[in-house]
């Protein structure tokens, strides 16, 4: 038979597949610390499905394999079998289960429903983190080539391409826009800014989602200008200059490649940190995930860019012109940055000082539901049905609650879902925006940033 | 029947309790073990150890629990209250660990241990209907979940029976020979089954947050063993 998923996939040999998938798993637990997690799993799971009263999915979709510990029981069942003394005993002595095609083809579809937002671990009693476990999964079925192709044809590009990057643009083509930004800039917003390209010994090389430079231009002229006015030391590298990581959802292999990319750029420059733009998964590889592959302690720090600039704003580099943003505005917490408490009221304060009408969404922090596109699934646009109608139910739910006109969501992947969902839930007045976005409108530039514009001029390029 | 009391009471229960005792000693040794050659292995050692510490703490003092799922929660609690305090702190209990526990060792009054007792079984008759009867949980069940607590649920029904002989339909005598007998032998299943949890769970947190701190070479060292270096993605 074939593996047929939801998702598209490239063509995956089926020859000895049962096999070949043991001997990636078996290669995995030797390598790795996954089988003291497995261990600890098999040994204190008890099934409650209390993780079922917090999974988005499960929420809206009620569906059996939706519940966390049910996916995170496929995996277990197959280490039980066929990686503990136990299961290698009960297999000579009766019948047990024995891993099939179907069974790995049941795998591939229900680890990638899961979007890897982790907000089940909050209500495991037992501790269990079933991200974790479906991270782990998507590795094994990685390695005998179940894997969405939007997945691995971005990270092939990134890895091994020409442009070395996840959206395909070549040097020339960013070097070109973002001469476009800083024209833009100083033509509709009045103020200089400037996106310094391969400057050597700067304190920050900047790794925004690649996509940023083709989707998001207000959230890169807003970092710029943040930059411009803090008179911060930052540059973009041309060797390396997307900080998507799709390792994070698919293949520790690939997460050690690409953060090592990054690492091996910041070193190329002689620079000292990374500055990762405004996108979770991006920020938490990074954050997490250079130090482990990249040499602990001779690792580069990992900024995100809010917290450069909340941190900016509060040493008083940084000036904020309050109440300048007037529409009803919310925040959604991206659960790469918000799940483990590491981002979470930097941008609230912001948020309250820029914005005269702010409002939270309910639950928040911690506790925040996923945008419904997480653990990669946002990419995967065959799937849109899912991930906004079902994924995303929830999300949509909240927005509607807070009856905000603007969602501040900081990360590429967020926006795109969030985008999808308020326009398949019926909230298409909604605008989904980065907080740099904002910004742009309440910085208080220094003189050496302003530009004179011709108003008029501006006006009548911009159609109004 | 009082020689087979005191053989099950006796004997049998000092093998069960060694048996328990060095069970999950090896138990939480062994994931010890684990825990440092995992923490040896991170590329990055750096734990957030205050955020596990307090995770753990919200869970062993159960805060979160009531807002969702109250009842079955609830019954989950009230369960776990009486198969903790019961066993640690009724009279006859302390009796039989006299040479091992403390002089100062508290005793619950038997009335308390009655009502407690009672509740527990209560509760734990909730849990056993809800995970059988409701069609999503009987869909997570595996028979060996429910044999542990129909095994914790006779244990629980049997002492009580043996210390309120006048509401039992069988003579007290053989509903404590039968309650000792299976106490030893959940002592024995306590290191090989779930119930495993009850010493293992303060470590969980710690064990999947480890989880996610990755040997550096993991990733080459899957490659070399799957002889897929430089393999294109």
């Amino acid at each position: 038979m074939a593996i047929e998923c939801s998702y598209y996939l490239e063509p995956v040999d089926t020859i000895d597949l049962p096999q070949r998938f043991l001997e990636a798993f078996a290669a995995i637990l030797s390598h790795s610390n996954y089988a003291m997690v497995l261990d600890t799993a098999c040994r204190v799971s008890t099934r409650c499905g209390r993780c079922s009263t917090s999974c988005p999915v499960f929420e809206t979709s009620g569906e059996d394999r939706d519940v966390p510990c049910h996916r995170t029981e496929l995996l277990l069942k197959v280490y039980r079998r066929y990686f503990t003394p136990f299961g290698n005993l009960a297999a000579r002595f009766g019948k047990t289960f024995e891993i099939d095609e179907a069974y790995i083809n049941t795998m591939a579809e229900e680890f990638y429903r899961c979007t890897a937002c982790r907000r089940c671990t909050l209500e495991c009693p037992m501790g269990i983190e079933h991200g974790l476990i479906t991270h782990l999964a998507r590795w094994a079925l990685a390695e005998v080539g179940i894997i969405p192709k939007a997945l691995v044809v971005a990270t092939r590009e990134q890895l091994e391409g020409n442009t070395r990057n996840t959206s395909a643009i070549p040097k020339a083509a960013l070097l070109d826009t973002c001469e476009f930004l800083e024209e833009d800039c100083a033509d509709e917003v009045g103020l200089k800014i400037e996106f310094p390209v391969d400057r050597e010994g700067t304190e920050y090389v900047f790794f925004p989602a690649v996509s940023d430079y083709l989707l998001e231009p207000d959230t890169l002229i807003g970092n710029a200008a943040v930059m411009s006015a803090t008179g911060g030391s930052w540059t973009i590298g041309t060797s390396a200059y997307d900080g998507i990581n799709y390792g994070l959802f698919y293949s520790d292999r690939m997460l050690d490649r690409i953060v090592s990319m990054e690492a091996d750029e910041v070193r190329r420059l002689g620079a000292k940190k990374i500055l990762i733009g405004e996108c979770g998964h991006a920020s938490r590889s990074a954050k997490f995930f250079v130090r482990t592959f990249c040499g602990a302690d001779e690792a580069p720090e990992v900024v995100n860019f809010m917290e450069y600039t909340h941190k900016a704003w509060k040493e008083g580099r940084l000036e904020l012109r309050p109440d300048v943003i007037t529409e009803r505005t919310t925040y959604h917490d991206p659960c790469n940055i918000a799940r483990s408490g590491w981002i979470i009221d930097q941008p609230r304060e912001i948020l309250r000082h820029i914005c005269t009408d702010y409002v939270d969404m309910t639950p928040k922090g911690r506790e925040n539901y996923c945008c419904g596109g997480g653990g990669g699934t946002v990419s995967i646009d065959e799937i849109r049905e899912f991930r906004t109608l079902v994924g995303g139910a929830k999300k949509a739910e909240q927005i509607r609650r807070t009856g905000a006109e603007i969602v501040v969501a900081p990360c590429a992947n967020c926006k795109k879902q969030l985008r999808e969902v308020c326009e398949d839930n019926g909230l298409e007045t909604v605008r989904i925006v980065g907080l740099h976005d904002l910004l742009i409108k309440a910085i208080v530039a220094p003189p050496e940033m302003l530009i004179e514009i011709d108003v008029a001029a501006a006006d009548a390029a911009s159609g109004v | 029947m009082d020689g087979l009391i005191e053989f099950a009471r006796g004997p049998i229960f000092r093998i069960s309790i060694t048996v328990c005792v060095l069970g999950l000693g090896y138990r939480i040794l062994t994931l010890a073990g684990q825990i440092a050659a995992a923490w040896y292995r991170a590329g990055d050692r750096r734990l957030p150890l205050g955020d596990i510490a307090a995770t753990t703490a919200s869970w062993l003092v159960p805060r979160r629990l009531w807002s969702k799922r109250p009842f079955y929660s609830s019954a989950s609690v009230l369960f776990h209250l009486g198969i903790v305090v019961v066993p640690l702190f009724l009279a006859g209990h302390v009796a039989l660990l006299a040479g091992f526990l403390p002089r100062w060792w508290p005793v619950l009054p038997e009335v308390v241990a009655d009502n407690v007792t009672a509740i527990s079984l209560v509760a734990l008759l909730g849990l056993i209907v809800g995970r059988v009867g409701l069609a999503s949980s009987r869909a997570l069940t595996r028979v060996g979940d429910v044999v542990v607590l129909v095994l914790l649920f006779c244990l629980l029904l049997f002492g009580w029976w043996a210390a309120n002989p006048a509401l039992s339909p069988f003579a007290a005598r053989t509903m404590l020979f039968l309650h000792v007998l299976l106490g030893d032998l959940v002592l024995v299943l306590i290191p090989t089954t779930k119930i495993a949890h009850c010493a293992l769970v303060p470590f969980t947190r710690l064990v999947f947050q480890l989880g996610w701190h990755f040997p550096a070479e993991t990733g080459r060292h899957v490659a070399q063993a799957l002889n897929k270096e430089g393999e294109p993605v």
